[in-house]
């Protein structure tokens, strides 16, 4: 019986032991296998979840292509998170060979691990304007992954209904007639019958405040500030146009369906505003982005095929106007040996120049290209098309928000309007709470 | 004696090495780290009580230690009636009180997270639907303002919690000796008296480790406040642990949060340290 026991916990202990050893090894174990081989092993840390399958079909293809790499693709979404995961990644020592950064606050963050990519091919072919966030002193030091564009989306087989010409809202007094007159039909049953669900024009997601303090404040800080750089670099905010700001506010709060309770639009989240309202045709404009059209199709073909953009006017300023940007940057890890960065390099090229990368980029992927050379591939949803028109004609604004003092945008700003709508804060106090901030936090 | 004494070293050893590398040393590092001003990415320079100083200047750290307080306390009673009701419930001789024993744990066997979510559609679409259904205008709008906020994580921490308290006052309620419920009952006690003569002084030592557990993870709450309210409306309905790593991971400001964190330990530690010795001053020896 003693004997029995003593083995059984001479067991436990070895048990215990050796997990312990096992998981203070499973650490390192990777790494050690491509040393000195002519493989080349490289990680990949991304942020964009939409594409993760297909950007995981896109590396198989070029694995099959150069036998002698590897690559592990590894995808956290949401802009917060990736940035908490990157870091913890960065410090558990599992360092990957690329990795994406957002703006100038991340490049400065990042510095000491960013690879020059002035040198690279697609440097040339990129589109005006859309590497300015990560030049440092003439140096570029990310690849951007897309365009990307918002403004009002909205239904076109609504509009058509309700009788209104989308074509021909190109400021803030048109798009308000249109609305209101949209409201009027909603409101004395007119259009019942074809779309039973429709309960009201806009629906405004303020407790998603990425929607309310980066996406439309940027419209505004757009027009005070040319690029994120700028942003960045400015050490006090004027909010010049906090008025007009208000006013594109007041209107999405006004022709919601919490039009008179407004402090509930603080829990109107995005799938609320996408897949259970524009989706479902409950209402008939949204403030969102091409990004949204995926989500749509699955759930309605239909309204997604016919989905439009509508400017997002700046009254008395530039009104005929869509802000469009790049989200993230592809980046490559400077500390990564000589082997891996020339294999890191080869890949982005060959994603964005190849002709198998640019049909991943385009149709796989629906990403609007930043870069010249694709003019064979056109974007297939409605969405990118329309941002495409507004970016060909030269009627863009730029995203700023990247150069926002960090969380200025949603935890200040975008907490303020919450604050707007429950009746906490009058919109003067908004203002100056957040010019305040502002100065505070550069 | 001599074995025992290298049993006791051999059993406690693997168990001490974890503890010493996962909490002691980055607890260690974690206080260094809250005196510089460390980005994460490099370790900073040395600040001195720089963060601390912020962090008494923090008013939304002031608020969400006021709300986390108000929930606590709310929450700390509701959990420990419910579960000590449920406890008598199913202690009970009936046919179904073992299946009432799992059905009331099994909510402590989900995820925080999904927990949260789950309420969440309850709250906002349940509730909504309801209310618009019976024109009731109460249940409508909830978790879109501070008050209805606090009721939701309240409901949803007591309903999680509940199960667990149960299963504790459950073993406690087992080891009352039939005897004495016998003799009360010859002394003509009705159940009101056993109850409150009887089952409560001999359970309190349950009640010490209940309310122990209960403020523990009332002060501590991440997840279901994450997934809930994510601290909305406007970071009012934002809980200490919430406060903190929006602080790190959304301002950056790491230092800070370190600083805010070393704080939370010792509000914690007083408070709960705080209950348990006078909970254990009251406890009734058999």
């Amino acid at each position: 019986m003693l004997i029995r026991k003593k083995s059984l916990s001479l067991a436990v202990i070895l048990i215990l032991l050796s997990s312990l050893l096992l998981t203070a090894c499973s650490g390192d174990g990777k790494q050690s296998s491509n040393g000195g081989q002519e493989k080349v092993e490289i990680s990949i840390f991304q942020f964009k979840v939409e594409i993760a399958n297909e950007l995981e079909a896109a590396v198989k293809e070029y694995q099959d292509k150069n036998q002698n790499v590897k690559i592990n693709l590894e995808t956290v979404g949401g802009g917060d998170d990736y940035g908490a995961a990157l870091r913890a990644k960065f410090q558990s020592g599992n360092e990957p060979t690329i990795f994406n950064v957002g703006g100038p606050q991340d490049v400065e963050d990042w510095t000491h691990k960013l690879e020059n990519l002035s040198d690279q091919p697609w440097v040339d072919l990129a589109l005006h304007g859309v590497l300015s966030g990560v030049t440092v002193d003439g140096k570029v030091y990310g690849l951007p992954f897309n365009m990307e564009g918002y403004g009002l989306i909205y239904n076109k087989r609504i509009f058509e209904a309700a009788g209104i010409n989308p074509s021909e809202i190109r400021d803030f007094a048109s798009l308000e007639a249109a609305v209101k007159l949209l409201d009027d039909k909603i409101n004395n049953g007119e259009l019942k019958e074809q779309f039973p669900l429709l309960e009201a024009v806009f629906e405004y997601p303020a407790k998603e405040t990425w929607v309310t303090g980066l996406h439309t404040s940027n419209m505004f800080l757009g027009q005070e500030f040319e690029s994120s750089l700028a942003a960045f670099d400015a050490k006090t905010l004027d909010f010049k146009y906090a008025n007009q700001l208000k006013s594109i506010i007041d209107l999405q709060a006004d022709y919601s369906p919490n039009a008179k309770t407004k402090n509930r639009l603080n829990a109107v989240d995005y799938s609320t505003q996408v897949e259970q309202g524009l989706a479902m045709e409950r209402v008939a404009i949204i403030q969102q982005g091409n990004w949204v059209f995926g989500g749509v199709n699955s759930i309605n073909k239909e309204v997604a095929e016919n989905l439009g953009l509508l400017p997002m006017p700046v009254v008395g300023v530039k009104e005929n106007t869509i802000p469009v940007g790049i989200p993230m940057y592809w980046t490559v890890n400077k500390d990564s040996s000589d082997a891996q960065r020339e294999v890191a390099k080869d890949f982005l090229n060959w994603l964005y120049t190849s002709d198998t990368g640019k049909e991943y980029i385009v149709n796989k992927f629906y990403f609007i290209p930043p870069f010249e050379g694709f003019d064979k591939l056109q974007p297939s949803d409605p969405l990118s098309a329309d941002i495409l028109k507004f970016a060909e004609a030269g009627n863009t604004t730029p995203w700023v928000f990247m150069g926002y003092p960090t969380a200025w945008g949603m935890d200040v700003l975008g907490v303020n309007i919450q604050k707007y709508f429950a009746g906490e804060f009058t919109w003067e106090q908004v203002v100056e709470d957040s010019k305040a901030k502002w100065q505070e936090m550069r | 004696m001599k074995q025992s004494k290298l049993w006791f070293t051999l059993f406690i050893a693997p168990i001490l090495f974890a503890f010493i590398v996962v909490v002691i040393v980055p607890m260690i590092v974690g206080i260094y780290y809250s005196f510089t001003d460390w980005d994460a990415i490099r370790t900073g320079s040395w600040v001195g009580f720089d963060n601390y100083a912020r962090v008494f200047k923090d008013k939304d750290f002031f608020n969400s230690f006021v709300f986390t307080t108000k929930f606590a306390i709310i929450s700390v009673i509701s959990i420990n009636i419910i579960g000590f009701i449920l406890a008598l419930l199913v202690t009970q001789d009936h046919k179904i009180s073992n299946f009432l024993r799992s059905v009331f744990f099994l909510p402590n066997l989900i995820g925080g997270l999904i927990l949260g979510f789950i309420w969440q559609f309850i709250f906002t679409r349940g509730f909504d639907a309801v209310g618009k259904l019976m024109g009731i205008e109460f249940l409508q709008g909830w978790l879109s303002d501070t008050t209805t906020g606090f009721w939701g994580l309240v409901i949803l921490m007591s309903w999680q919690m509940s199960g667990y308290m149960m299963v504790i006052y459950i073993a406690a309620l087992q080891n009352i000796p039939q005897s004495l419920l016998e003799a009360a009952d010859i002394d003509g006690a009705n159940s009101w008296h056993k109850l409150k003569h009887i089952t409560i002084p001999l359970v309190a030592p349950a009640f010490t480790v209940g309310v122990f557990l209960a403020l523990s993870c009332s002060f501590k709450l991440y997840d279901q406040n994450l997934a809930l309210t994510g601290g909305g409306p406007y970071n009012s309905t934002q809980m200490l642990a919430l406060n903190i790593y929006n602080t790190a991971f959304r301002f950056r400001d790491f230092g800070g949060a370190q600083a805010k964190a070393v704080i939370f330990l010792l509000i914690v530690a007083a408070i709960t340290l705080t209950q348990v010795y006078i909970g254990k001053k009251r406890e009734v020896e058999m």
